[in-house]
Formats: structure tokens, sequence, C-alpha cells
């Protein structure tokens, strides 16, 4: 009864993606000092789920790594050790190459072996490093110090492989001390060895179930202790039947009450459910190492109501394949989910726990219940939809308003008190259509926290890295911006922040001579400011130096004075190629960035600004429009033709006197604008329109591009609407100068102008006519 | 996209047929999407005379080329029934102003002959073939062809 894996796979992914993702929230947030035992359970949750999850799958390089991740966290949340930041450093880093492995399930590239094995050692070493302390401590109570006769019969497979025996030994090592009575070979899978430990017989199981099924392992007390391991004596003949089935075939289903009584003792599994058990069992059979289904074994003989009540059937939900297995079964779904909770709570040694101490861990897990019970419905009410479909959606309210716009304006031609009614009714519509069109658009809001999650780690690892002590802040979290823009800012921000960290703040030494906390503080936030949204990049460094980005910028030839303003300085430091960093680091300082970060922000309709005052600290501004499919137009006729300017790059509309408009070497005209000279750019002549020659009778829109300012000419300003970008590359072609087409409310299409390939077509155009 | 086509022999099927001047035209009736009057059209700048501008089509972008003026035929004269003739090709919409439309006929590839080779606007790399309808003339035309090439100009060719 074998079932195809790999379409659950996609499920594994997602979970672990966002397993570990949690963990790494979890972890960043976690008080070295005072860690809560909340959060270390909660990280040990989210690295045992993912062991579970890649060991049902067949991941087995993930289930190596998180097996020792877990054995570290396993001890922190026991108090057994105390948290290190070195510990928290090797959780990150043992987060990353599960991350590579999991892209290398996904068709990634492959993760290097040296890394893993690394990551392994590091964590092997983190955990019983100090073992020499604790286990003096542990051993202190002499009588929690027995011993054991271990029996087990490994596959032949890992049998024969000696390296694999090594690893086993050696974890069984860490915990027990083993007197090898006999190795397991090639020939003989039997390892029978005495093993003298303060641990639980759980624990022991758990380190082997790494290898083999629980099952096979039969531990008995070598000397008295009945009393005290009344359960395992039940538990030991049971496996020892069992494994004769297991050695060579698996056992057929109805043979295996045994082995598998824990599944006839799940609470909502009446027989008419046995089929899907079935499918269950199948599933555990696959499943390598079977590691998880050893708690489930160990509630099942105690037969306790206790073990057979929620928590009992959380711990069988909680089994490997019991997650992404059993929540897909009809039957099993309703009650898996809330179910779920108790369980991760105690994996490793439920069944102890349970029978010593029913009474609190029922309280305890009742408490957790309730927890994820609230968090379980709150991710019932989202439901993931393709963005494909929220597109389409957006597109046909889009359609909806130009209608209805069409309406309005139609309307608006009719006797008002004949047409009464329907002019109220087309007001109604009006409202609805500006609502149904800001709810669908939020759809494709996400809240910012998508992009400013990302940074706590890079601030974390760059500082240790830059050997800066930085606290990073967040700020409006919650503000929402569309889903395009979002995955566009990523990169840009990054870029800032990285910025702010190598070249803002200072080292704590300088900081600390400066008058500073030692420790600087990188801030991000997000707010709404009218129909844009702020995203500021802050640090409380040294800020910038002006004498140097303007010596530099005079090496590099840019034309510029001691006396431009502080603002045009910061200006220049977007020129490409720019950077005044004394040292390239692999960080920043090769000079690519600012510029490309500013291009970036110009192509999301966006701006970027600085401002810094030395000593005092950086601030980096950029503004995005909500979103990318509608944009703040002011639309301007030239020719009979309605053009929309984005208003992200409109300065200032005036009314042109004569005087102001100079010539340069005879043809090309100026303007002049309280000091500044402009070039002068009539938009019919760049669009071939015939357009008002008349100075005086036309406007002039000053409008700042990638290349500076210039005045365009127009004939007339016609208002200001918000309009939905429409692509003229769909049918047609790109147009120069045109950054798009939107509908206007008359139902006639207008052209959305390109600023920057405006004006640059526009300068074009002069000196065509100069030469 | 359709060899057959391309390679001058078409499969039996439906033709829309169409005017210019005094010319008669036939187009795959599959590519056709529908058939419109002529409305304002939004100019595009620097753009070939030919191609009018872009029209809003329920809310889609399309631009309006007049073959009239492209292949200099008729007058390009706009009123009440100037007809376009909305295109579907491949996944682009285009529309095609053309004197009228007149028809819908059934030809098959046995009654299509060559087109003679001769130097005209229309090269003869677009023409499929000649047909025959009660002493009409009619000139099929491979419109997928003709609309994506490059003196159209209406689609962006990988190169520029």
């Amino acid at each position: 009864m074998s079932i195809d894996m790999s379409q659950f796979y996609q499920v594994f992914f997602e979970e672990t993606s966002e397993h570990l993702a949690n963990m790494e929230n979890l972890l960043l947030n976690l008080d070295v000092d005072n860690p809560s035992l909340e959060d270390l359970n909660a990280i040990f949750r989210a690295a045992h789920s993912i062991k579970g999850g890649s060991g049902t799958f067949g991941f087995t390089d993930m289930t190596e790594v998180t097996h020792v991740l877990e054995g570290l966290l396993d001890r922190l949340r026991k108090e057994e050790l105390a948290l290190r930041p070195d510990m928290v450093d090797a959780f990150l880093a043992a987060g990353d190459v599960l991350r590579g492995q999991l892209e290398h399930h996904q068709g990634g590239p492959e993760v290097d072996g040296g890394d893993i094995r690394e990551i392994s050692a590091r964590l092997t070493q983190l955990a019983h490093g100090d073992s020499a302390a604790t286990a003096t401590a542990a051993s202190a109570p002499a009588e929690s110090a027995r011993e054991l006769n271990l029996v087990c019969l490994f596959p032949p497979d890992l049998a024969a492989s000696e390296a694999e025996v090594d690893n086993l030994l050696a974890a069984l090592a860490e915990i027990a001390a083993v007197d090898l009575r006999h190795r397991p070979d090639a020939a003989n899978g039997l390892l029978d060895a005495r093993l003298t430990t303060a641990r639980s017989d759980a624990e022991l199981r758990d380190a082997l179930a790494f290898y083999v099924g629980p099952e096979e392992i039969a531990l008995t007390p070598a000397v008295g202790g009945e009393a005290a391991y009344g359960l395992f004596e039940e538990a030991a003949p049971a496996a020892q039947e069992a494994y004769g089935l297991f050695s060579e075939e698996p056992a057929p289903a109805a043979d295996a009450t045994a082995a598998y009584g824990f599944f006839d003792d799940a609470p909502a599994a009446p027989a008419s459910e046995k089929h899907e058990e079935d499918a269950g069992f199948g599933l555990f059979e696959d499943a390598p190492g079977r590691p998880e289904a050893l708690p489930n074994r160990d509630v099942a003989p105690g037969d306790s109501p206790a073990a057979i009540e929620g928590p009992g059937y959380g711990l069988f939900v909680d089994a490997p394949g019991g997650l992404g297995v059993f929540d897909n079964a009809p039957g099993a779904e309703r009650l898996s989910r809330p179910a779920a909770a108790p369980a991760a709570t105690t994996p490793t040694s439920p069944g102890r726990r349970l029978s010593d101490h029913p009474s609190v861990e029922v309280a305890k897990s009742g408490r957790r219940d309730n927890d994820k019970t609230a968090a379980a419905a709150g991710a019932d009410t989202s439901i993931r939809v393709s963005v494909e479909k929220v597109d389409q959606l957006i597109n046909l309210v889009g359609e909806l308003v130009i209608t209805q716009a069409m309406l309005s304006e139609t309307a608006g031609n009719l006797d008002p008190i004949q047409a009464e009614k329907l002019l109220a009714g087309i007001d109604l519509l009006s409202r609805n259509t500006r609502d149904l069109q800001e709810s669908v658009m939020s759809i494709r809001m996400l809240p910012m926290s998508m992009v400013f999650s990302r940074f706590p780690r890079v601030v974390r690892d760059l500082a240790g890295k830059l050997n800066k002590q930085v606290e990073m802040k967040t700020i409006g979290e919650n503000t929402e911006l569309d889903k395009g823009l979002i995955e566009k800012i990523t990169d840009p921000l990054t870029h800032l922040v990285r910025n702010s960290l190598d070249h803002g703040i200072e080292i704590p030494e300088k900081r600390v001579a400066a008058g500073k906390n030692p420790k600087g503080t990188l801030t991000l936030k997000a707010s709404h400011q009218g129909g844009a949204v702020v995203i500021e990049v802050m640090d409380d460094g040294g800020g910038l130096n002006r004498a140097r980005i303007l010596e530099k910028a005079k090496e590099r030839g840019l034309p510029v004075s001691d006396s431009i303003s502080d603002h045009e300085v910061w200006q220049l430091i977007f020129a490409p190629g720019f950077s005044t960093a004394e040292v390239v680091t692999d960080v920043s300082g090769r000079g690519v960035g600012m510029d490309v970060v500013k291009r970036n922000i110009e192509g999301l309709g966006g701006k970027v600004e600085l401002e810094s005052s030395p000593g005092f600290g950086t601030r980096t501004v950029i503004r995005l429009p909500l979103t990318l499919a509608i944009l703040d137009g002011m639309s301007v006729g030239v020719g009979g033709e309605t053009f929309i300017v984005p208003i992200t790059t409109v300065v200032e509309s005036l009314q042109p006197r004569l005087d102001d408009i100079r010539t340069l070497a005879g043809d090309s005209r100026m303007v002049h604008i309280r000091g500044d000279y402009l070039p002068f750019i009539p938009l019919s002549e760049v669009f071939g329109l015939a357009g008002v020659e008349d100075i005086t009778k036309g406007i002039l829109v000053v409008v700042e591009g990638e290349e500076g300012k210039a005045a365009l000419f127009v004939d007339e300003l016609l208002g200001q609407h918000q309009v939905v970008i429409k692509s003229l590359e769909a049918n047609y072609r790109k147009v120069p100068g045109m950054s798009g087409a939107t509908i206007m409310g008359d139902g006639r299409v207008a052209m959305i102008l390109d600023v920057a390939a405006v004006i640059r077509l526009g300068l074009a155009n002069a000196k065509r006519r100069a030469a | 996209m359709d060899i057959v086509d391309s390679s001058g022999v078409p499969a039996s099927g439906e033709y829309l047929t169409f005017t210019l001047g005094r010319e008669e035209y036939g187009i795959d009736i599959l590519k056709v999407q529908e058939i419109r009057g002529y409305e304002a059209v939004t100019r595009i700048a620097n753009s070939p005379a030919f191609i009018k501008g872009v029209i809003n089509l329920r809310g889609v972008i399309v631009p309006i080329v007049d073959l009239r003026i492209k292949f200099n035929l008729g007058e390009p004269g706009y009123d009440q029934f100037t007809v376009v003739i909305i295109l579907n090709i491949g996944k682009r919409v285009m529309g095609i102003v053309v004197d009228g439309v007149s028809d819908v006929i059934q030809l098959d590839s046995a009654s299509l002959h060559p087109a003679p080779e001769f130097g005209s606007i229309l090269d003869t790399r677009y023409i499929l073939g000649l047909g025959t309808v009660e002493e009409r003339m009619i000139i099929m035309v491979d419109i997928e062809q003709l609309m994506t090439s490059q003196e159209m100009a209406l689609v962006e060719t990988a190169a520029a």
C-alpha cells in the first residue's frame, strides 16, 4: 500500500520554509541572557517539525542536520545548558544549511557537504562542550544513573556501513556510557550493549530512533528498577515480538497490533476509518528513520485515559507523515489541527512525562492547545489565491471604474431635475465603485513586514562581520504596499541597509569617543503620506562627509562648486560609480549601488532623498506610489491630445512670460525660473503636434527626471487624475517618450509620459536643430 | 505559426472579404475578433502615417492601422461607414481600417491560384493566392504574416 509521496512534497516545502522562517525570527528575537522557555520551546518545535517532515519524505540530509540541532535545542529548553550567543549563531547557520538543503530538494543547487558537516560538528560540540559540567551535575543524584541492556537490530544496509554505525555509537556515547557487547556489522546487524546513563529511556530511544525503527529497540533495565520502569517492561516484549516481524518484511496491518498499538488508541479512529490508518501505515513504513513513532508508542501501552485524551491524540498527529498526510485525510482533518499543538511540546519523552505527572502535563497542553487553536483559526480565515486571479479582478474593476466615469460624464449633460433619480443612482454607483476598487486593490497589498523581516538577519550578520554593535528597529511594519512593489523594493532597501551599516554606523570605540551609545541604531520605518508610501532607512552613525564627497566629485570631474547646498551634495552620491569609501569591503564601497538604488526606485515611480547631519546620522527617504497599477497624474493638453504627466515628476507649473525664455547660441531655448536655467521643451515639437505657438498662451510644467529638471511647454493643464496604467506593449510596441497609456473618463486613450525619455527626446531635438 | 499558411497552400476554410479601393481581399475568418465602426483614435507620436493610433476596446489598448494608407488604395476618409476589423493574432489584438466588409466566403485550396511574382506594395510573401468567386478576384492575404511583419512596425522585433 504505497503512496506517491511526491504529491505531498509541495506541502512539505511550504511548511518547512515557514518553520525555518519562524525559527529564524524567534532566534533573532531571543534574549540571549534570559531566554524565555516559551521561545525555546517554539524553536524546538519548529526544528522538530522539520525533522519529522523531512524524515517522512525521505530527505534524510535534512533529518540529519535537524537531529543535531534538535539535540542542542532540547538541552537548552530543559535548561541543562545555558544559551550563549555563539549557539544562536550556530542555530542561524544551521537554519541556512537547512534552507539550502530545502532548495536543493526543490531543484536548487546542492549544498556543500563541508558546510553540513561543519555545522553538525559545531552543534554537537556546543551541545556537549560543557557536558563535563552538566554531566557531573546530572550524575550527582546517584540514583538517577542506571544500567540498561540495549538490544536492537539494524537494517542490513545500515549495519553494513561502518560510518553509520560509528555515527550511531558516537551519538549513543554522548548520552550514555556504552559497554559494547556486539557491534552491528554486515553479517549481523545486532547491537548489544550495556548502557550506563542518567537519561530517560525515551531519550535513549530517541537517539537510536534516528537509525532504526522504535519497534526494533529493546531496552531492559540491567539491575532492578522494575517499579520505576514498569512501563517499559510491558513495552519491551512487545518490541521484541515486532522485532522478528520487522527484520525482513514489513508487518501486514492486521498483525501489527503489538507494534502499532498506538494507532488503535487514537480517539478519532473508529473502525470505519481503518483504511485511512492503513494509509498511514504505508507511510510509516516508507519513512526511513521512523523517528517519531517512538513517543507515540510509549503512550500506547500505558493505555491510561490521560494518554488517550487530547495529548495522546496530538502525539499521534504530530508523528511525521501525520502532519502531511493525516491532515489531508478527510476524517482526521477536523481534529488534527488543534491537536497538533500539545504533541509538539513534549515530543521526546511524552510517555515518561505523561505517566509521571499527568495532571501538570494536561494542564500545560491545554493552554498550548488554546494558543495554537487561536493561531490556527487565524490561518483558516485566509486563503491562497493566485496573483493572476487577483490581477484579473483588478483589471475588471479598472474597466468598471472607467465605465462608471463614462456614465457620470454622460449623465452630467442631463437635466438634473428630470433625471434626478438617475443621477442619484449614478452617484451611488460611483461611490460603490470606488469602494470596490479600493477593496480589490487591497488584496494585492502586503504589509511592509514582508520586507522588513529579512533585515534583522542581514543586520546581525553584517554587524558581526564588521565588528559593530547595531540594534535594529522597525516602525510601521503594517504599512501596506503593492505586492509588485514589495518584491522590487527589497534589493534597493538591502543595499541601503548595508550602506548604513558599513559606512554609517561607526565602530563602538569611535562611537564612545564621540559620546554616543556604543550600540548604533538602524531604524527602518514605513508610513503612508498622502497617496504614497514612505520608507525611511535611518542610522545614527557619522553622517555623510560633505568635504569628502565634494573632493571626490571634483576628482571625478563632476561639475561642482564649494557653495552648492547640502542637498545637492548628497545627491552626488547617486552619481554612477561614486564611492567615498576608503576601503572597499565585500559589503559595500565599490561605488556601484546608490545609482542603481536610485534607478530602481525611479523605475517604480518613486523618489529617493538623502538627509544627513555630521555626527548624528543619515536618513534615506524613499517615496513610492501605493501601487504599480495606478498612477497619480496631471493631464495636460497639447494640440488636441491629452497626455498624463506622472505627478511624482512634476515640480511646479507656471505661466511663462516672454522674457523668461532665453536663447542659447541662437536656437536652443532656455527658461529662466528663479535663477535656474532649464531647457525649454515644447511637447508639441517632441511629438510632432500642432500646439500653441505663443509662449504666453501656454503653460510650463517643470519636471524632474533622471537627468535633471526641464520645463515642458504644453497648451493647457486639464486636471489631476488617478489613472489606471495600461500597457502599450501588449498589443503594440514601446513608444519613445511614453511609459504607457490609460483610459480617460470619456473612454479615450491618453498617453502617459515617460518624463526622463521626453527630456532626452527634447534635448536631442534641440541638438538636431542646432546641427 | 501556421506553417501551411506560410507555404502558400492554405487549407480549405472560411474567409472574410473586404474591399480596399476597388480591390477585394480575403483573410482567414478565425483571425477576426469583431468588426466595428471607426471611432476617434489617440494618435501615437512619431509613428508612420498608416498607424492611426490606439483605441480603447473595452479597456484594452488596441492599435489601429489604416490599410488604405499603407497600400495606397482608396480614399482615407473617416465617417460613420468606415469599418475597422479587429484581428486577434497570436496573443495580440489589433485593428485594420478598410473601405468595407463584403462577405464571408468558403474557399478550398484547389480554387486558389498562385499570385504572379511582380513588384507591388503588398509583397507576394504575404499573399496566399488569388481566389475567384463569381467572377470576382479575391486576394487572399496571410494577415498574420503581414501584421507581424517588420514593415508594419506594429510588433517590436527582437533585434530592435
